[in-house]
């Protein structure tokens, strides 16, 4: 019985001279990290009521509304800065469906409405209002943040991405030559902020979900950086006397088929739950498929060369790796 | 690496069977899950996203009542210096700062004594327990001056107390008979979080939560002239003891005797009724048995004169005493619909809340946008699934395809056999987090499988080649994994709500993706390669 795969879809042994693009990628690397920094402190991030405090509610009239209807209505009321945006939901396009989501800025929380009372004054207002001068509507969902609440959120998802990135370095110390953690870090700084400045690019909103997208992000870049890295390891012993350069790239063109073939299945995946997968986890997904490109990317043309840079030391870091091998 | 002993097969087979009947309650109808064994009934909790309902954050006004406390503190002092002979005092005070009781004796040599009488006050938090803890702390200042303060401890005893009764009067307003599955529970310091699912009544459960449901009765002051109360209170010029209370629905208020014995807590039961005569809403109320002797006391005391009726600061009604009460019930009449009444019997029923609550967080998904979430979930994972199985197959040819086709169902299989298990949640971004192991599961095989196909392309015979490969590709699937497991388990702990959701499947996709390659895929790559033993790899 012959079994033979239809595709090989890798060549068995690539020979990409991927570190000799290292200086076309440094380029292009610090391009982007200037872009983004620079897009993240001019324009800023659309974030969501996570991190702004404020009102969100997607209403459902039961039939089609006019959308400009109910931005007069909100507007009569008084609400500046009100956001609207009809949504139709997936695969039921069908049912004529017509969810209208109005967003409502954070509202000021004086002594009077006492703490966050005050976003739930403007719920109340806001419903009163559409029931009066637009029509009964069902709610499809509601938040409503106040402003104590977002600012925990955000002093927490803070905490969560540095934390995380700290664990991780400790963890890559522990296992690998300094170098090896340094890069790796470097890496990821390199993708969660190339992560922020195409969120700052596209103004999706960035929210919670977001946050966990980025630390997924952290987590699987440095899943391929970690692959590549134990390879370096693994021929650094094996071809004691082949100059670095040659090493990294004999690595990298090791992993790569595996490295392809990974980033591939994942963003299968993740192509199918950015379609199909609801309004709620697009940019949950959104966030991830780029972070797919961005982790792979970095830890074959970011991560490696940075070794060099590092001026990694050869035959020191044999020791434990070779027992467990 | 390719040798299995027999009772190591019978665990890993034990191990995926298990997972495989903890899955199964998630795939059968209820009737027929009833009949399964109890281990073995658990399905995956849907969280509110998914099933719809509202989750909010209550902030309990602690300040309030720390206040109240201080207060009372202050009474307890006059009242201990007042029945001490000869003790008199400058002031006695609650401080500026809001944190102290502070006052100051009129004569030096009375401090022994003063001291001595405040330490007697100072009694321990919680006399059941061996510590050794004060609810107050006593300090001189100076000759004359005393500072009492709450100690820490026992500020934390009147958060826990306060925080257990609201979920208390909580529990009993929104779920009165005790049908809806909901979770009150308190968060931090000084919030509860509550859950109730398929809210449809959002709008009445936040008007439960924001009503104190503070009860009581007041004798109203005979000077008490709408207009001429009005005045007064603007200006100020209230005489001592009395009180300035808005009506409930006509315009002005009515001047109020501050004092009073006749409290929410008076009350036994209530409930909402017509007016025998006159057919309007009513709510009827019976006190228990010390409430009604005061209460038919003052009565009788007070033919002809006014009482008002307060809740939450506002005068529902301000009857004229034509007789005496002393059954100890009577009935409350405003101007109630058959709703309002009701409203109103519940909650005198379930009691006052000790502190006001404030919603600082809120979130309401409907039932339909929960299966709506639901069944978007479920096809993106179906189609997923299908994408990455084809693509095994495309890239390992039949044989290895399969193999890591079955690891990855198996994958899935314990996820959701762990997830029944532990009684986790699962959310939105749970789904997310499975999705996303669909697709970085298979990681681990596609590490194995290069690497036997390396080894095999440098010459190594098939068995040689398949044992050299799994030996060698542990080290980077253990190194890979674990640092995502340190970026999920830190959004476990860091995360909130729904996210931490997502971070629960991811941990556990992880930790399964590595049992199911490196441990499932195995066994049955040996177990093919005994049974045929081939010449070359179909890899």
């Amino acid at each position: 019985m012959k079994d033979i795969s239809l595709v090989k879809l890798m060549p068995k042994e690539p020979r990409v001279p991927f570190i000799n693009m290292r200086v076309v990628a440094a380029i292009l690397s610090v391009i982007a990290l200037i872009a983004s920094v620079f897009l993240f402190t001019t324009r800023g991030l659309n974030y969501g009521i996570d991190f702004t405090g404020g009102t969100v509610i997607e209403l459902d009239f039961g039939q089609e509304t006019d959308l400009e209807l109910v931005r007069t209505a909100v507007g009569e009321m008084g609400f500046d800065g009100a956001t609207f945006q009809g949504i139709t939901p997936p695969l039921e396009a069908n049912k004529n469906y017509e969810f209208i989501r109005v967003g409502i800025p954070l509202q000021p929380e004086t002594e009077e409405t006492g703490g966050s009372e005050a976003q739930q004054i403007a719920l109340r207002t806001i419903e009163a209002g559409l029931t009066e001068k637009v029509g009964k509507f069902e709610v499809y969902s509601q938040d409503v943040v106040g402003s104590k609440v977002s600012g925990e959120l955000r002093t927490k998802g803070m905490l969560a991405v540095g934390l995380a990135l700290l664990m991780v370095l400790a963890y890559i110390w522990f296992r690998f030559e300094w170098q090896f953690g340094l890069g790796a870090v470097i890496a990821l700084f390199h993708d969660v902020l190339l992560t922020i400045g195409v969120f700052s690019l596209t103004q999706i909103e960035f929210n919670l979900s977001i946050i966990a997208a980025i630390l997924t992000i952290v987590g699987y870049s440095l899943n391929d950086t970690v692959i590549v890295y134990d390879r370096i390891r693994e021929n650094l012993r094996k071809y004691k006397t082949k100059p670095l350069p040659e090493v990294l790239n004999l690595s990298i063109n090791d992993t790569l088929s595996r490295t392809i073939l990974t980033s591939l299945t994942t963003l299968l995946a993740l192509v199918a739950l950015y379609i199909l997968g609801g309004a709620g986890l697009r940019g949950f997904s959104f966030a991830m498929i780029w972070g797919v490109f961005v982790g792979t990317y970095s830890s074959i043309f970011v991560a490696s060369p940075l070794l060099l840079l590092l001026k990694l030391k050869r035959g020191v870091n044999t020791g434990n790796a070779e027992a467990k091998a | 690496m390719l040798f299995f002993s027999k009772w190591k097969i019978t665990f890993i087979l034990g191990a995926v069977l298990l997972g495989l009947f903890f899955a199964l309650p998630n795939a059968l109808s209820p009737e027929m899950r009833e009949k399964m064994p109890a281990p073995f009934q658990r399905t995956l909790n849907l969280g509110l996203d998914l099933q719809g309902g509202a989750h909010m954050l209550l902030e309990v006004d602690l300040s309030s009542v720390l206040a109240q406390a201080l207060d009372n503190e202050r009474e307890a002092i006059r009242q201990e210096f007042r029945e001490a002979d000869r003790l008199r005092t400058e002031f006695i005070r609650v401080n500026e700062e809001g944190d102290a009781v502070v006052g100051r004796l009129r004569n030096a040599e009375d401090m022994p004594k003063a001291l001595e009488l405040l330490r007697k006050l100072s009694v321990a938090v919680d006399p059941t327990s061996l510590s050794t803890d004060k609810t107050t702390k006593v300090e001189q200042e100076g000759e004359k001056g005393f500072k009492v303060t709450i100690t820490d401890a026992n500020i934390e005893s009147i958060q826990a107390r306060t925080i257990a009764q609201s979920i208390e009067v909580l529990r009993k307003r929104i779920d009165p008979q005790g049908t809806t599955e909901m979770t009150l529970a308190r968060e931090g310091d000084d919030r509860i979080l509550l859950q109730v699912p398929g809210a449809k009544n959002v709008g009445e459960i936040k008007d439960r939560i924001n009503k104190t449901a503070n009860l009581s009765f007041h004798m109203v002051r005979k000077e008490s002239g709408s207009e001429a109360a009005m005045r007064l209170a603007a200006e100020g010029k209230l005489p001592p003891g009395a009180i300035f209370v808005l009506n409930q629905d006509d315009p002005g208020g009515l001047i109020l005797e501050k004092r009073t014995k006749i409290t929410g807590e008076c009350l036994k039961s209530s409930s909402e009724g017509l007016h025998p005569t006159a057919n309007y809403p009513i709510v009827n109320f019976s006190f228990n048995i010390t409430c009604a002797k005061i209460f038919g006391k003052l009565t009788s005391e007070n033919l002809g004169q006014r009482f008002a009726v307060v809740l939450d600061n506002e005068i529902i009604t301000a009857p004229r005493i034509n007789g005496a009460i002393t059954g100890g019930s009577g009935y409350i009449e405003g101007s109630f619909t058959i709703e309002s009444a009701r409203e109103l019997s519940l909650l005198l029923n379930a009691g006052a809340l000790p502190a006001k609550l404030i919603i600082v967080e809120e979130r309401t998904v409907s039932a339909e946008l929960g299966k709506d979430s639901i069944d978007a979930g479920k096809t993106a994972s179906i189609i997923g699934l299908i994408g990455v199985g084809f693509f095994m197959w495309l890239s390992y040819g039949f044989r290895f395809g399969t193999v890591a086709n079955i690891a990855l169902t198996t994958n899935i299989v314990l996820i959701a056999g762990a997830l029944s298990l532990m009684g986790a949640t699962l959310t939105l971004p749970g789904i997310a987090g499975i999705i996303l192991t669909i697709g970085m599961a298979v990681d681990a095989n596609v590490l194995i499988f290069e690497r036997i196909r390396e080894e095999a392309h440098l010459g190594r015979p098939p068995v040689n080649a398949i044992e050299t490969g799994y030996r060698r590709s542990l080290a980077p699937i253990l190194d890979a994994n674990i640092t995502t497991l340190i970026a999920a388990v830190t959004l476990y702990f860091v995360g909130s709500g729904p996210v931490r959701g997502f971070a629960v499947t991811l941990a556990i996709g992880i930790v399964m993706s590595v049992f199911t390659a490196v441990v499932v895929a195995r066994l049955i790559t040996s177990t093919w390669l005994r049974r045929t033993r081939p010449k070359t790899l179909p890899i």
